[in-house]
């Protein structure tokens, strides 16, 4: 136990690990519950349009997959003291968080879209690729939270 | 010249609390959020169904699925916390000064296996819930639209799946145990 890797140094790398996941998850699941309340009340009026209108819960799904990527690497990567320093805790910490609230902002952001999208599209077809447009502009959001979280824990080294 | 002046270690305060603190809280969390979340969706899809269900009934015993699918997600949190209370038990002051550093590394990932199995079923109990109450609705209404909406479903009980998979990954196999 030394000052670089003293033995609480683990806590933040699972913490890291764990906000990852979790927040990730907050925002999936927003996304899949806010766009699936849109889909139920459109399907009433066009059942055909259900499995295009899938979309939305599958980009949202997608953010909790990069919530899980990023969770697996810190993972595979933590350890106990003295191998696993301050410096590796506090960038897997970093890389969670990252990944983590990004995945709920852009959860909140494919699911109101989703939502409202899926119920216009139901009344004018003409504006579904409009729809897929935003959403990917909002998946992109969470996309660039896991290429931080990757790049912060590429550099771990141990 | 030396001054008293107030210290706030935060290292301290984490190396202090007992890593059997760490992980007895990580386990409850574990099964109370998970459950805090299935009955979530339990009643939000419930109230939905039997609402829906006065001039629809046929649609009661079909989406008693989705009420499954919550009940799915506390059997997540039970899973996950008799995984993890396995690996605690008693220990010697030796055998604790020997492995200092990996009990103290355990009781960690044991507290954030548990935490984060309770947040990530949280949150899929509540969607599940949201989109079985409108798979109910939407049922009532028509009676082929449940089965495509369940795919809805299906998506959302997969968030609590990767906190399970995340959960066994950080918590499986961390003892804190003498023998």
């Amino acid at each position: 136990m030394t000052d670089l890797a003293p033995a609480y140094s683990p806590f933040f790398g699972c913490m890291g690990a764990a906000s990852a996941i979790v927040f990730a998850s907050f925002g999936a699941a927003y996304g899949t519950a806010k766009s699936g309340i849109g889909i139920a009340s459109m399907a009433v009026m066009k059942p055909d349009l259900i499995m295009k209108s899938i979309i939305p819960v599958v980009m949202a799904g997608i953010l909790a997959i990069y919530g899980l990527v990023v969770a697996a690497l810190i993972i595979g990567k933590i350890g106990s003291a003295p191998g696993y320093t301050l410096f590796d805790a506090f960038c897997h910490f970093a890389a969670g968080l990252s990944v983590g609230i990004c995945g709920i902002a852009a959860g909140f952001a494919i699911g109101i879209v989703g939502d409202a999208g899926v119920r216009a599209t139901a009344q004018q077809p003409r504006l579904f690729v409009g729809m897929i447009l935003i959403l990917i502009f909002g998946e992109v959001l969470g996309l660039y939270g896991f290429i931080v979280g990757v790049m912060l824990h590429l550099k771990v080294q141990s | 010249m030396t001054s008293k002046r107030a210290e706030f270690d935060v290292g301290w305060v984490l190396e202090s609390i007992s890593s059997y603190t760490w992980a007895c809280i990580g386990i409850a969390i574990a099964i109370s959020f998970s459950v805090l979340g299935a009955a979530w969706g339990m009643f939000i899809t419930g109230a939905s169904i039997v609402g829906a269900g006065v001039k629809a009934p046929r649609i009661k015993t079909k989406n008693l699925v989705s009420v499954i699918f919550c009940e799915a997600v506390a059997i997540y949190g039970i899973i996950i916390a008799i995984i993890l209370v396995q690996n605690i038990d008693d220990t010697t002051p030796e055998d604790w000064l020997d492995n200092y550093n990996t009990y103290i590394f355990n009781g960690y990932c044991l507290f954030f296996a548990g935490l984060l199995t309770g947040m990530c079923n949280l949150a899929c109990g509540i969607c599940v819930g949201i989109v079985g109450s409108g798979a109910a609705l939407a049922d009532a209404q028509n009676g082929e639209l449940f089965v495509r909406i369940l795919v809805i479903e299906i998506f959302g009980s997969a968030i609590g799946l990767f906190g399970v998979i995340i959960a066994v990954l950080l918590g499986n196999n961390r003892k804190i145990s003498s023998s």
